[in-house]
């Protein structure tokens, strides 16, 4: 529910031109795989390594989180992404 | 992608979503203590069962005739249904039942309960415990249970069995198509933004729409694998159903019409036991159902086995036994569907791996609770933006407004 739907005609042109355009995907794709390895390896594998990695790859995505939370509240003036 | 097409996506993700967010959390919330029930049985409840016998290691265990033969003696002229060997304590759980009959008269009558069991020690086949008779009175519902049993019903079925599960399947498909429209959104409004941005010194909207994204995208691919085997799971049921009206039909039918044997003529339990091993290579035996059981054959013992491997564990291969010659039937591994189950429940329950990963789940879980609340503040304040333009081109001035008119307003003349 990204209720941003009206402020698009707004973000056109002008606006945008100034920002620089980054690239949305490689985090959202390296948390993705990480998951599914950490998802996998523990059904796979089932023990010893596998299972201490899948633990090491699922809490990634979590710790990434946190980390964003803690940053965009510290520095409240900043963005807080991670770049 | 163009400004109509992303206002498709819009629309798609926002009534996707909001039809799913109150079950989502209601399952999400439901969910953290049944991913930890075992703990909270064990502390809060406890295990009173006398500790077992302490025995060399290595004590073969009794034959399984021994242990049916014992349990016929202390309730003769009662039928045994099932014999389930522990999955990991050496112990064997006999079910018995004064007749077939009565156990199907049983579901006509809720407070009825016809069927018994009695726990033997695997090794020397003593008795080591047995149900509570019918008519002793009820053992008080403990608090725990209460919750427990809430939570489960309210999980699984919203308390209305199998509608409810089916219900509850295609919210977890509306679940999937929300998040997959989500993820289209995201890739347009994170264009200007570096990852894990969230903007706190502007707009409380823009705070809040950032935390939807980052929490989100974060746990995109755990949402979206957790809430598609919950709708396999909440499937179960129709594809059993479906599995036993066809190959089990088949299977069972040149033995439909067949008279169901008395119990004292029936082969060997344990060499049945070893034959269905020998038939499913690779698998262990869980248990043998006796001829005459609602879902099997009547004159075959039903031994469900499960592959030995972790991955494997939870696929089971039927084993029919001629419970009149002691000889093999055949073993009937499940259709692709039923094998498609049973991979899926592991991957949504989050049990394979340990404690850590249970802990893994539940803080995963809570940042899911975290994108459907935040998705909720931002549709109710488009909301209040909406109703406020459109009280604003009725002409009412918002500031001086009496407060109490307000809501009579929304109500009636907006919506």
């Amino acid at each position: 529910m990204n209720a941003v739907a009206p402020e698009i005609p707004i973000q056109s042109q002008p606006v945008s031109a100034l920002r620089p355009s980054v690239v949305v995907w490689p985090w959202p794709i390296a948390l993705g795989l990480l998951t599914i390895f950490g998802l996998l390896s523990a059904l796979l594998g089932q023990h010893g390594v596998w299972l201490a990695l899948s633990w090491a790859a699922l809490s990634i995505p979590f710790i990434v989180t946190v980390i964003c939370l803690i940053r965009a509240w510290r520095r409240p003036s900043s963005k807080g992404g991670l770049s | 992608m163009t400004n109509r097409a992303l206002r498709r996506w819009f629309v798609v993700h926002k009534w996707t979503s909001l039809v799913c967010t109150l079950f989502l959390l209601i399952v999400c919330v439901t969910g953290l203590p049944l991913l930890f029930s075992e703990q909270i049985w064990d502390t809060f409840v406890g295990d009173d069962d006398p500790p077992y016998e302490v025995l060399p290691t290595g004590t073969p265990n009794a034959s399984l005739d021994v242990i049916v033969d014992k349990a016929r003696a202390l309730y003769p002229g009662q039928i045994i249904t099932s014999v389930n060997p522990d999955d990991d304590e050496p112990a064997v759980l006999v079910s018995m039942a004064p007749s077939w009959q009565a156990l199907k008269d049983d579901e006509n009558y809720p407070d009825r309960h016809s069927g018994h069991w009695i726990k033997f020690d695997a090794r020397t086949a003593k008795v080591l415990e047995q149900s509570r008779p019918a008519d002793a009175p009820k053992e008080p519902r403990t608090w725990t249970g209460i919750i427990m049993g809430i939570c489960n019903r309210l999980h699984t079925s919203l308390f209305a069995y199998l509608p409810g599960r089916l219900f509850l399947g295609a919210m977890g498909g509306v679940f999937v198509a929300s998040l997959i429209s989500g993820t289209v959104l995201y890739g347009r409004f994170m264009k200007r933004l570096p990852f894990g941005s969230v903007r706190t010194d502007r707009a409380s909207r823009l705070t809040w729409l950032d935390l939807h994204n980052l929490l989100g995208v974060a746990t995109l691919v755990w949402a979206t694998v957790v809430g598609f085997t919950g709708l396999v799971n909440e499937l179960q049921t129709p594809l059993f159903g479906l599995w036993r009206v066809t190959d089990v039909r088949q299977i069972l039918k040149p033995y439909a019409n067949l008279p169901v044997p008395a119990q004292d003529h029936l082969s060997s339990v344990q060499a049945a036991f070893d034959t269905a091993a020998k038939a499913a290579p690779g698998n262990e035996v869980t248990g043998l159902s006796f001829p005459g059981a609602s879902f099997g054959s009547p004159v075959h013992y039903v031994l469900w086995t499960r592959g030995a491997t972790p991955l494997r564990a939870r696929l089971f291969t039927p084993v029919l036994v001629d419970a009149r010659t002691g000889e093999l039937t055949g073993a009937y591994p499940m259709p692709w569907y039923l094998r498609f189950l049973e991979i899926s429940r592991p991957l949504h329950f989050g049990d394979y791996g340990g404690m850590p990963l249970k802990i893994l789940w539940a803080l995963l879980d809570i940042v899911v609770i975290g994108v459907l609340v935040s998705g909720l503040v931002l549709w109710a304040g488009k909301r209040k933006i909406a109703t406020d333009a459109r009280l604003r081109a009725l002409g009412y001035d918002l500031d001086n407004v009496d407060d109490a008119a307000v809501p009579g307003l929304t109500a009636e003349t907006v919506r």
